[in-house]
């Protein structure tokens, strides 16, 4: 489904990604993992198009690594950031429909009430995004917006951090809900080894820009080289 | 024509001494706050028209009227920086609309207390002419010009060697970091305010000893500032000062060889070109995308 | 905005949208009405047609600066050039005026398309960009002076036609006229506010990435917003042409077209439809009226202090002040609604 082929992002001098390479089949749910700063937004960021990239990506078949970003979410790249980014003045409801007009090309509000119940959003639906919602509701709206796009490949950037471990493993099953219900791909930055093994198929592991592991969560967490990656950084 | 030519070089790299005063104020009071201060080239008029009001009032040389305009236009420009503080939202775009305004009420209360005439110096002194083999000049022109690079020279050695100027520097470049040094942005912006009043102060005299102004040359001046800012980046003295003389250059070539009306087109149209075709400017890189 | 409904959880939308129509109808009335309640006069006629441009302007400045995020510093450009392109189409190709005035606004657009690269500045650069293009205009105008009449001027083209045994020529049809056109381009701003465009405009204001990356086309929605405004904005200025029956370089382009909208739109509240139409009649006939009698030159001072209060005091502008007066007791999250105004 998604390809990279030797992706390479540098800042001035400094190389934040360097020659990665890896693909994600259909269906999958895809953990990225490694210590701060080892490149994983950046990640997101090359191919979702925030960060202009060489090498080549490749999407469905077709390359998108000159596509802009407006151009990748329409072709069915979804992602969300970190940091929770709502339009704060719109309504919930708003900023869905924005989403799903521009993003999907389609205008179908059964189909947001849908996404609004799924992410528990449906009573602040008409709220201010910015002056009603708590810092969970935006995370939680945050993944709404970007299933909005009716997105093939969704992206997800730490959306499980700071919750505590039962509202964890009910989000954790929330995200294989939404990945059944809606036929999707995920890739998911996390740090936490019980969720990547407990959530994901597969995991893949950056450290200072490159990519060190590849495979089962059991296989890559007793990869030595990630052991040392993780100790080294005080995570494990 | 070759004469013609290297006279209009000489004479655009004259005025550019004092373009790049004014484009090194507007420059300081962008580091500092990331604003751009659009009533600039007012204050620098403001001082324009001290240098008159002492010439005129008092038969002394312009030069004289520089401690008149250092308190009056410092006091302005401090003035200006409290209700431009005043803004808490949208602070981009409504800093820029108040300076805006004040650049109207500086322009207007200039033209009310003074009238729309044009003014120059009437110091015989100031308008000899001096001539370096072919190249003539008038003798206010030198001076303007040599006190320019003394006034950057200065500035230069106040950013990099005091501690207000280290200050200033840090807080153009990161702003929390220097917080995070134990350094109030406030003080600081105070402070570049006071001194980018300082420099419109010397520019404003000197030009006018050296060219006429008329209210409606404030305006002109901010565009001038920013046009060289563009060019330059707000980065380097240096840079400044050179994207200051190739503005005078290019604005004093097109006098010689098509005509005075097309003065300000030539600016606008490098401003134009430099922002399209090289989006960092000629010598430094910056970010100016949205 | 709820001006009178108490805000229940799924009306809102809809009754904040019936009371910002009726507010507007019932500005559009007063528009309507402001001859007869000024009494009719000749000279008050003039003063109220050449505000009503204004308006005009000021609204197309609005509509960028609200919806597209851009601040223009050089709205004679787009005035100036419908102004010329209108006259020009009338008196030298015969274009009957009522098509040449329109066609003056797509000219203004076309003009519009040499600013794209500008899209990509920010904020300041923006401004200033768009002030470069007003000067060039200007000079082209008296440059080119086989095909405008230079410095000179024109004076040679037709006025405004008679319809229906209206003769729009007289004051009170002008004003007729113009009104028009203001309500039009007032009820295409509030439609297009009210759409998917709009909201997704008002999203790109608050986060750009965050709104690309649900796939709106951020650089294309802006052109759009620059199209409309330049379109508008040539309307009024070949209007303007028609009605006053001269043009010259230093007035077609002058920068008070650049000046006065902003001017009459920070006033009256850029970020609604009304405060800019509103805030242009009250600034300029304060300006014609009571300035020009206390300060004869110079008198754009008074402008400018008002300008620089409004923007320390009421950056909503007038329609901002209204609207804390209309939603004083209500809970407080009606006047968050900063951007939703009528």
């Amino acid at each position: 489904m998604l390809e990279l082929d030797a992706v390479t992002v540098r800042f001035g001098g400094l190389t934040a990604l360097s020659d990665i390479s890896f693909h994600i089949k259909k269906g999958e749910i895809l953990g990225l993992v490694g210590p701060n700063g080892a490149g994983k937004t950046t990640l997101f960021n090359s191919i979702s198009g925030l960060v202009k990239a060489r090498g080549r990506i490749t999407f469905n078949g077709t390359d998108v690594t000159g596509l802009p970003l407006h151009k990748r979410a329409r072709a069915g790249i979804g992602r969300t950031f970190q940091i929770p980014q709502p339009m704060h003045h719109l309504s919930v409801r708003e900023n869905l429909a924005v989403a799903q007009v521009f993003g999907a090309g389609r205008h179908d509000e059964n189909r947001i009430d849908e996404i609004l119940a799924v992410m528990e959003l449906s009573h602040k639906a008409d709220a201010d995004a910015a002056n009603a919602l708590a810092l969970q509701e935006l995370k939680r709206l945050e993944i709404a917006k970007a299933l909005a796009t009716e997105p093939k490949l969704l992206l997800l950037d730490e959306v499980l951090a700071g919750l505590e471990s039962n509202a964890k493993r009910s989000f954790m099953m929330k995200l294989k809900e939404l990945h059944k219900l809606f036929g999707l791909t995920i890739v998911i930055v996390e740090h936490d080894i019980e969720t990547i093994s407990g959530l994901c198929t597969r995991a893949v592991v950056l450290n200072f820009g490159q990519l060190i592991a590849d495979g089962s969560p059991t296989e890559v967490f007793n990869n030595p080289a990630v052991v040392e990656s993780y100790t080294g950084t005080a995570h494990a | 024509m070759t004469d013609l030519i290297l006279q209009a070089l000489f004479s655009g790299v004259l005025i550019g001494g004092v373009y790049a005063l004014v484009a090194l104020g507007l420059a300081l009071a962008f580091g500092a706050m990331r604003i751009i201060n659009l009533a600039h080239g007012e204050l620098v008029l403001l001082a324009a028209y001290m240098a008159y009001l002492v010439e005129s009032r008092t038969g002394l040389d312009p030069y004289w009227a520089i401690p008149l305009a250092l308190v009056v236009v410092m006091a302005v420009s401090w003035a200006l920086f409290v209700l431009v503080d005043k803004i808490k939202d949208h602070r981009e775009l409504n800093s820029l609309i108040l300076t805006f305004a004040i650049g109207i009420i500086l322009t207007n209360a200039i033209l009310l207390i003074f009238a729309s005439d044009m003014r120059s110096t009437s110091s015989a002194f100031l308008q000899d002419a001096v001539s370096f083999g072919d190249l003539f000049a008038m003798r206010g022109e030198i001076i303007a010009f040599v006190l320019s690079v003394v006034l950057m020279g200065v500035l230069w050695w106040w950013l990099k060697s005091s501690w207000y100027g280290r200050a200033v520097r840090a807080v153009s470049s990161n702003r929390n970091a220097a917080r995070l040094m134990g350094i109030n942005p406030a003080r600081i912006e105070t402070v570049s305010f006071l001194v980018a009043g300082a420099l419109a102060s010397f520019a404003g005299v000197a030009l006018y000893t050296m060219s006429v102004v008329q209210p409606a040359t404030g305006h002109a001046l901010t565009v001038k500032a920013f046009i060289i800012t563009v060019l330059a980046g707000v980065g380097s003295i240096p840079g400044v000062f050179l994207g200051a003389v190739l503005l005078g250059v290019t604005e004093a070539l097109t006098v010689t060889l098509a005509s005075s009306a097309l003065q300000e087109l030539a600016g606008m149209v490098l401003f134009l070109l430099v922002l399209f075709l090289l989006p960092n400017g000629l010598f430094g890189a910056r970010a100016r995308r949205g | 905005m709820s001006v009178t409904s108490p805000a229940t959880s799924a009306p809102v939308a809809s009754s904040r949208f019936q009371g910002r129509g009726a507010l507007l109808g019932a500005g559009l009335v007063i528009l309507a009405l402001l001859p007869l309640l000024t009494g009719a006069s000749p000279y008050m006629l003039g003063l109220l047609i050449s505000a009503l441009i204004l308006s005009g302007l000021a609204l197309s400045w609005a509509l960028l600066g609200n919806l597209g995020g851009m601040v223009s510093f050089g709205h004679a450009a787009f005035f100036g050039v419908g102004s010329y392109a209108s006259a020009l189409l009338a008196a030298k190709l015969g274009v009957p005026v009522l098509l040449a005035i329109p066609l003056g606004g797509v000219v203004a657009t076309l003009s519009s398309i040499a600013m794209l690269p500008a899209l990509r500045l920010s904020g300041p650069y923006f401004a200033l960009a768009i002030l470069a293009y007003a000067q060039i205009f200007r000079i082209l105008a008296t440059e080119l002076d086989w095909l405008t009449g230079g410095a000179a001027g024109l004076q040679r083209y037709p006025g405004l036609p008679t319809l229906f045994g209206i003769d729009l020529a007289d004051r009170a049809g002008s004003y007729v006229v113009v009104l028009a056109c203001v309500v039009l381009f007032a009820v295409v701003y509030v439609l297009l506010r009210k759409s998917h465009v709009g909201t997704a405009l008002r999203a790109i204001a608050e986060s750009e990435d965050a709104t690309r990356v649900v796939g709106v086309n951020a650089t294309l929605l802006k052109s759009w917003m620059l199209f409309l405004s330049a379109f508008i904005a040539g309307v009024f200025g070949a209007l303007n042409a028609h009605i006053i029956g001269f043009l010259e370089p230093d007035y077609a382009f002058s920068g008070v077209w650049s000046v006065m909208p902003i001017i009459a739109a920070v006033f009256g509240g850029y970020r609604s439809v009304l405060g800019p139409i509103f805030g242009a009649v009250v600034i300029y006939l304060f300006d014609q009226v009571i300035a020009k009698s206390l300060i004869p030159v110079g008198h754009q001072i008074l402008l400018g202090i008002v300008l620089a209060i409004m923007v320390l005091l009421a950056p909503n502008g007038l329609a901002g002040l209204v609207r804390r007066f209309f939603t004083k007791g209500q809970f407080n999250k009606t006047s968050e609604k900063s951007h939703a105004g009528a």
